[in-house]
């Protein structure tokens, strides 16, 4: 892991997570290859916080899971977006929004 | 629901996650293998970076909450296992918490609706009875003629009212007649008390002025009961006394009387001002207010001050001395007499709940002595600090929880007993019910005293030498132990010595001689209807004709009518200072206090077995209206006649207004004012067939010398015969006089429980905590036997242990007993608070108690095999 990449912001990778299954259903694994392919390699996600996340939005029934076949025939955990996941996710992004631009604001003026 | 399915298939749950965990590390390998890597560096780099398959599980575990709930489960078998492990002293524990819990909140649910609870009026704290006390009325009241012109300038009081005193029956006179309880009040009752009607209106001043329009508010309860909660009544009219009468409005269902009499329907007091101005002094009048906000109670007094000097303007100077001003609040007039009582019963469940409490405390304290080297194993082996404190939360917790359930079923089965035993005139004990937040107070103090005590060794670092079993920190906890055994000593001295003085009072009261024979003596009350008796003649016609019917009834040995009975309730009354005896000066100072009578046929003396003294009992012809006979008590007879022989001497009534009248006999004095406050002199004058005073009340007396219940269905039917819509009340002199006993027995009874739950608990401490003690020093003894102590020495040593704190608590008890049974004075009978046979009773049965819990378990230590007890740790 690289030493210098930032630490996720607290509830991001929640945010992150959702974002990401939204685009369609897929295992633990093939998040965190796409969390680092989209982010062109800046977030690596570690196991011990992707799976606890990943369960923690089960638990809360953001995300719904179920055993499937991968294409080279595995079976695997895959993650839907459930209903509520999705309501979450608009709220989060639209607070992360605010919550940039606002920064971007005071970055700049203060520049 | 996904939560509660992976709670119970938790193995399948980790399987899954297992499967889940290794997909990804197998997909990280085949990624890096793609990538060129060989197959065991690509293994090796995957799970260097995976970083430990056990330690991602267990971060997914801890985000699910089953995990929390799998450790409070682990945590709470781990306690009750603990507990289970302790069998002696969970069970201890728990009966002494759960009789502390359910003794107070019993005691509470009760007194709570005497001292803490909110009238049921709108701002109760402002509401005062106000107006003159007399020594023959305690209750204050205002004359007619000068309450008139009061409520026109109330002063400080924002608005005033009035109504009729007394319990006024009514009839309803429908189909299915019913006697009711009608009260006359003022048009301004409910808004002085600040009650809203649930239905309908108020009375207009129109209808509350003499010969306005008949109107009723009817209870919430008649109307739920007769009218089925119609709401239409107030459309209807209903005969009332066969008077049609309009139904204005309906009361809320919590309503009662400030007097707190039971009360059916209210009617319009009608108050006629100028009847009232012409005869002063006026009619009698229960008085009422709402003071302004801020008046003070002194400050009341102050503003009546005109109206008494009006009150007593006519009335002759005997009576000025003796009449005083009074406001109170509405809450110590209704319960002035519970007040005390309910202290006493409240601050005496509460040292139950200290002694039961401090039980605790010390048997947690013991065990917690006990548990050091477990506690030390623990923490040696990585519990943290906060594993331990949780755990001991957990194990405390478990302990309030069953104290808890065992002290509600406690207290609901004292409540039920405590509502059976009860006498009449404790307010609003039927209401009385386990209250959710007296159960809440108690269990939290429970919970409190558990844990601190239950905390207090996990938050302390167990010192290593607690390892090997040796107790470090012994000698302060003893000190602490016996302290709370000295103090449950104290504490239940000074419940012993009150039960017994409430106890030795009951003896007394109930020996009390009442100057009546009381047994096989029946005894009826009968109230006529005013509707169907109108006039006093007819009242008189049923009472001879009932007499005449009751007289053949087989084994009757007197019969006879009297307005009222002895030994408490109503009876006529008037001042020594109205009657004038022939001869002598008339009273200088004072009213002379008050003075009893009844009328009385001429058998009431045999009826009731009171002796005649001197002369004779009044005869047959006494009744007619040229005779003036009267008979005085011993008492009332050496006050009029003092020194000289009274039958013959003449006497005149002031109030009554009657001709001279010859005394022809003495009767012996009977108790009239119950069985605690001193009697009055009583009078008694023939039952007149021309009474001047109505007799719609009156009572019947029967000396039988057949089974009396027998004789009481006889007087049923006899009664039936006459009136079958009279409701007639039966009962045996002795059940009356029986009665007046109950509040005092209900006092005695309630001590005399606690005390003894204070006493078993004393016991179960000392017992628990020398056993304890013993247990502890088994090694020590077993050196001093070795070494040549005979088992009666270990015993001495042991006892005389236990004696020192026993005779310490003991001391501070006697002291406490000293102060606490003084605040009892007012409630005892004839025998001295402080009464030192009583102490030395209450200080022998403890100290024999104290001895015997001890003796069990320093007997055992007596009896150590000393090789046995040297090897023990």
């Amino acid at each position: 892991m690289n030493e210098a990449k930032p630490e996720l912001l607290r509830g991001t990778l929640d945010m992150l997570i959702l974002k990401i299954v939204a685009l369609g259903p897929s295992h633990g694994y093939a998040i965190a290859q796409r969390l680092r392919q989209i982010s062109k390699e800046f977030f690596t996600v570690h196991q011990g916080s992707l799976y606890p996340a990943l369960h923690r939005l089960e638990d809360r029934a953001w995300l719904q899971a179920e055993w499937r076949d991968t294409d080279t025939g595995r079976e695997a955990k895959f993650y839907t977006l459930t209903k509520k996941g999705r309501k979450q996710l608009e709220a989060e992004a639209l607070g992360w929004e605010q919550l940039s631009t606002a920064v971007a604001l005071i970055m700049n003026s203060v520049e | 629901m996904n939560w509660i399915r992976r709670l119970f298939r938790k193995s399948r749950a980790e399987s899954e996650l297992d499967k889940e965990l290794r997909f990804h590390l197998e997909q990280q390998i085949a990624a890096a293998v793609a990538a060129g890597a060989d197959l065991k560096e690509a293994r090796r780099r995957a799970q260097r970076e995976f970083g430990g398959l056990e330690r991602v599980k267990e971060e997914v575990r801890d985000t699910r909450w089953e995990t929390h709930f799998d450790n409070l489960v682990r945590d709470f078998r781990y306690a009750f296992r603990n507990l289970r492990k302790d069998r002696r002293f969970s069970l201890v524990a728990i009966f002494a918490l759960a009789l502390g819990i359910g003794a107070t909140t019993a005691v509470f649910s009760v007194v709570d609706r005497v001292l803490f609870r909110g009238l049921p009026y709108a701002h109760d704290d402002r509401l005062v009875s106000f107006g003159l006390t007399a020594p023959i009325e305690k209750d204050e009241f205002m004359l007619g003629a000068s309450y008139v012109d009061f409520r026109r300038a109330p002063g400080l009081f924002e608005e005033v009212t009035s109504m009729l005193p007394g319990d006024s029956k009514c009839d309803l006179t429908e189909q299915s007649a019913v006697r009711l309880s009608c009260a006359r009040v003022e048009q301004t009752f409910l808004s002085t008390l600040g009650v809203q009607l649930i239905l309908g209106r108020n009375f207009t001043p129109e209808e509350d002025r003499p010969n306005g329009p008949r109107v009723a508010i009817l209870s919430y309860a008649l109307w739920k009961d007769r009218y089925a909660g119609d709401p239409s009544v107030l459309s209807k009219t209903i005969s009332l006394d066969g008077k049609i009468t309009r139904i204005a409005g309906v009361l809320p269902a919590n309503f009662e009387m400030p007097t707190l009499v039971p009360v059916d329907i209210l009617l319009p007091e009608e108050l006629d001002e100028e009847v009232q101005r012409r005869s002063v002094p006026g009619s009698v009048l229960r008085t009422f207010g709402r003071m302004k906000p801020g008046a003070t109670v002194s400050e009341g007094i102050v503003g009546l001050q005109p109206f008494l000097e009006q009150s007593l303007h006519g009335a002759p100077p005997a009576f000025r001395k003796e009449i005083h001003l009074s406001v109170r609040s509405l809450r110590d007039r209704q319960v002035h007499d519970a007040i005390l009582a309910s202290w006493i019963l409240l601050g005496s469940v509460f040292a139950v709940l200290l002694v039961a409490c401090t039980n605790v405390a010390s048997l947690l304290l013991a065990r917690a002595t006990g548990r050091q080297r477990e506690l030390a194993v623990r923490a040696a082996l990585g519990a943290s600090r906060g594993r331990l404190v949780r755990q001991a939360l957990v194990e405390s917790t478990l302990l309030g929880l069953l104290g808890g359930v065992a002290g509600c079923w406690i207290a609901h089965l004292l409540l039920r007993l405590f509502v059976s035993i009860a006498p009449e005139g404790i307010p609003r004990l039927q209401e009385a019910n386990l209250d959710l937040r007296v159960i809440t107070f108690t269990l939290g103090l429970a919970f409190v005293s558990v844990a601190i005590f239950g905390l207090a060794p996990a938050l302390s670092n167990p010192a290593p030498e607690q390892l090997c079993g040796r107790d470090v920190r012994a000698t302060t906890r003893r000190l602490l132990r016996q302290t709370l055994v000295a103090a449950q000593i104290a504490v239940s001295l000074v419940l012993l010595t009150c039960a017994g003085l409430l106890l030795r009072s009951l003896w007394n009261l109930q020996r009390a001689p009442t100057g009546m024979e009381t047994d096989n003596v029946l005894t009826e009350t009968i109230s006529l209807a005013a509707y169907r008796y109108p006039q006093t003649p007819q009242q008189i016609a049923f009472f001879a004709e009932l007499q005449r019917r009751l007289q053949p009834l087989p084994g009757t040995i007197a019969l006879a009518l009297s307005d009222t009975l002895p030994p408490a309730g109503q009876m006529r009354s008037t001042i020594l200072a109205a009657v004038e005896p022939e001869g002598y000066p008339p009273i200088a100072e004072g009213t002379g206090g008050a003075v009893a009578w009844r009328a009385v046929t001429p058998d009431y003396f045999s009826a009731l077995g009171i002796p005649i003294l001197r002369g004779r009992t009044f005869l047959e012809h006494d009744a007619s209206a040229s005779e003036n006979p009267i008979i005085l008590s011993e008492t009332l007879a050496s006050q009029l006649f003092p020194n000289e022989d009274p039958v013959g001497k003449q006497l005149r009534l002031f109030r009554l207004q009657t001709p001279w009248r010859t005394v022809v006999g003495v009767a012996a004095d009977v108790r009239n004012n119950g069985l605690v406050a001193s009697s009055d002199p009583e009078f008694y004058l023939p039952w007149k067939n021309d009474p001047v005073e109505s007799l719609s009340t009156s009572q019947i007396v029967l000396r039988t010398r057949m089974n009396p219940s027998a004789v009481a269905a006889w007087m049923r039917a006899a009664t039936a015969s006459l009136d079958p819509t009279i409701p007639a009340k039966i009962e045996r002199m002795s059940e009356r006089v029986g009665k007046l006993a109950e509040r005092p027995r209900f006092n005695a009874v309630l001590l005399s429980l606690f005390a003894a739950m204070g006493v078993v608990l004393a016991a179960i401490g000392i017992y628990g905590v020398v056993g304890f003690l013993v247990a502890q020093r088994t090694r020590e003894i077993g050196v001093r036997m070795a070494l040549g102590a005979t088992s009666r020495g270990i015993l001495k040593m042991v006892l005389w242990n236990v004696a020192r704190w026993t005779i310490a608590g003991a001391a501070a008890g006697i002291l406490g007993a000293w102060f606490c049974t003084r605040l009892l004075r007012s409630l005892l009978f004839e025998v001295s608070a402080h009464d030192p046979l009583l102490l030395a009773a209450a200080l022998a049965t403890l100290l024999v108690v104290a001895l015997v819990a001890a003796w069990v378990p320093a007997r055992r230590a007596a009896r150590f095999d000393p090789l046995v007890a040297l090897r023990n740790e």
